[in-house]
């Protein structure tokens, strides 16, 4: 059984399709990242599977359940954390927990979830309206976790916290995972997803770009990876030695430096091997990745500006010719 | 599926019950009702406790129809617009168990205020009749709630709190200062005339589907000394017919019909608090939200 199957999901808003007859699966266990600019169309779908918002062709189940007609079946097991919500300003943090843990019939400890997103004691018996953006995200992944759900929604769980915050909530989602939660959470920022999830799927204008591990994107795309050795004698020897390798596309010679493009990972090895068994001296060795930022630019087709985000790794600008030279960097 | 009513209900208690704004409302009930009582106790002479009781209606039935609009007017449409929904409705509650959640939350708010402000009126007035006493406070408390009702289903009906606010103080306006306008008003339409002393029989079950005046009349009959309405007069009607209950001006021979009996009152007050609830229940559910 699918965690999430939509079939020819359709959501309009009069004359704007926000989702366009958007087949999508998320499978059991597994952690899924839903990524796209934002207006792609992510929010809508997950409002869709929350009952938020009725399609307007189509429909959806989670976990089996018609995400409309069962709606009652699927809240209890389910975790939630939407996007665009606010706490109840008035109740501490502890009382949000407590009224989460009385409406799933739950025996959690509040402290104790609290503890798992880091919402410090002190501001447990804090109401929810001193909050800063970030614990309000803390606080209602806590909910989300009260009862533990067969499934976690999250619609933008990075949004609000720091980059500290952000890695502490991908140990969150791995450990959730680790323990067979299915994890479904979307994100317009790739590096998140990149670090946490099974498979991706990319959302554009409403419609499903891309379905595939991060692995089998860049290969899918042509994600070739460089590979650039610094030799003692770079020799025309080398080059051939290198490029008779399988998964190595082409070999080049530049002054010291012999460059391989590789599309198999596995080959990346078998090159040094095969460069030292042939005798020759390798000094340095440095690797260049596709990075997804460009792969995802690729797919969005570079349209939408509001949503891209710079992987601040080195190796990023050198990949970086599909980039829409107008972006700019948000977030 | 409605196991969860009681839940958000207990919730929107302790939140609402934490809010500045309701308890300076409880306040000024409380503070009314005292300074009704010791204004009256200290000008009148020889007033006796269940006299006290009737005039205490006056203000309570103009005070009390307000608080409760505003302790209820935000109650969903509130949620919706700051996005908590989003958090309550994730977790296994669902739109039934909001509307009527809050609908129980909201109703407790007012329940505790009007009963604060009995139990004041029986500490001041130690001599006052219990039974009427009760009556009237229960009487009261449906009232209240009657307009819980009609805030609570406007705030699940609308998308925005400008909406609410519109409508609930539209609907008050209709009540208390249009009221006369649109019933003696449509008569005067129709005969030339406005409604005499003994009018047609349908105007008298139409006027006095005012929950205002199901209220007073109700009252009249519970406590000692008639509550008089208090409206916005246009002069369509005779002043005579103002102080008459709607059985006492009946044109035909023998007793009234049942909907102009006072008891008929009950069904009045429950009218308003059930009609904007399930309209308010219809609308939200296949509300966007």
């Amino acid at each position: 059984m699918a965690a999430i199957r939509t079939s020819g999901l359709t959501k309009q808003y009069g004359d704007l399709t926000a989702v366009d007859d958007l087949d999508l699966e998320v499978r059991e266990g597994e952690v899924f990242g839903f990524l796209g600019p934002n207006g792609a169309g992510k929010s809508t779908t997950i409002n869709t599977l929350l009952d938020f918002t009725r399609p307007t062709a189509g429909s959806a189940t989670v976990l089996g359940y018609d995400s409309h007609e069962d709606a009652d079946e699927i809240s209890p097991r389910v975790g939630v954390l939407p996007e665009g919500f606010d706490c109840y300003p008035r109740l501490t943090g502890r009382r949000h927990i407590e009224f989460a843990i009385e409406t799933k019939d739950a025996d959690d400890d509040p402290d104790e979830l609290l503890e798992r997103v880091g919402l410090a004691p002190d501001d447990r018996s804090r109401r929810a309206g001193e909050y800063s953006t970030g614990m309000r995200q803390r606080l209602a992944t806590a909910m989300a976790l009260v009862g533990d759900p067969d499934l976690l929604i999250m619609d933008e769980p990075s949004s609000g916290l720091d980059p500290h915050g952000i890695r502490e909530m991908q140990n969150l989602v791995r450990r959730e995972a680790d323990s067979g939660t299915t994890v479904f959470f979307s994100s317009h920022i790739l590096e998140h997803v990149e670090a946490v999830c099974d498979r991706i799927g990319v959302l554009n204008d409403g419609t499903l770009v891309a379905v595939d591990t991060i692995e089998g994107l860049r290969e899918s795309i042509g994600g070739d990876a460089t590979m650039r050795l610094a030799l003692d004698t770079p020799t025309e020897r080398a080059r051939k030695v290198a490029a008779s390798i399988e998964g190595v596309t082409s070999a080049a010679v530049s002054g010291q430096t012999l460059e391989c493009s590789v599309v198999d990972p596995a080959a990346k090895a078998t090159v040094i091997v095969e460069l030292e068994r042939a005798g020759a001296t390798i000094r340095d060795v440095r690797i260049e990745e596709v990075s997804l930022e460009s792969l995802f630019t690729t797919l969005t087709n570079g349209e939408d500006e509001r949503a891209h985000h710079s992987g601040q790794n080195p190796e990023t600008a050198a990949d970086s010719v599909l980039k829409n030279p107008d972006s700019e960097v948000a977030e | 599926m409605t196991a969860h009513i009681g839940t958000v209900a207990r919730k929107d208690f302790s939140d609402a019950g934490r809010s500045k704004l309701l308890w300076v409302l409880v306040g000024l009930l409380v503070v009314i009702v005292a300074v009704g009582y010791v204004a009256i106790w200290s000008t009148i002479d020889d007033v006796s406790g269940a006299e006290v009781l009737g005039f205490l209606g006056f203000p309570l039935q103009v005070v009390l129809p307000v608080a409760a609009l505003i302790v209820g007017y935000m109650a969903v449409v509130g949620e919706r617009r700051s996005g908590s929904i989003k958090l309550l409705l994730g977790l296994p509650p669902n739109r039934t168990d909001v509307v009527f959640g809050k609908l129980l939350g909201r109703t407790a708010v007012v329940v505790v205020a009007v009963a604060l402000a009995f139990v004041l009126s029986l500490v001041l007035f130690g001599s006052v009749p219990f039974v009427d006493w009760l009556a009237f406070g229960a009487l009261t408390i449906l009232f209240g709630v009657t307009f819980v009702g009609i805030a609570v289903g406007v705030s699940a009906s609308v998308s925005s709190r400008g909406r609410s606010m519109a409508l609930v103080v539209g609907v008050y306006m209709v009540l208390v200062a249009l009221w006369e306008l649109l019933t003696a008003g449509s008569y005067y339409l129709l005969y030339d005339e406005g409604p005499p002393l003994e009018p047609e029989t349908w105007y008298l079950l139409l006027d006095q589907f005012n929950p205002i005046f199901a209220y007073t009349n109700l009252a009249s009959s519970v406590v000692e000394g008639d509550i008089f309405p208090f409206q916005f007069q246009y002069g369509l009607e005779s002043i005579e017919a103002y102080q008459l209950t709607p059985a006492e001006r009946y044109a035909g021979s023998g007793d009234a019909p049942f909907f102009l009996q006072e008891w008929f009152g009950l069904v009045v007050l429950v009218v308003w608090l059930v009609v904007p609830v399930a309209i308010g229940y219809y609308r939200f559910q296949r509300a966007e939200l």
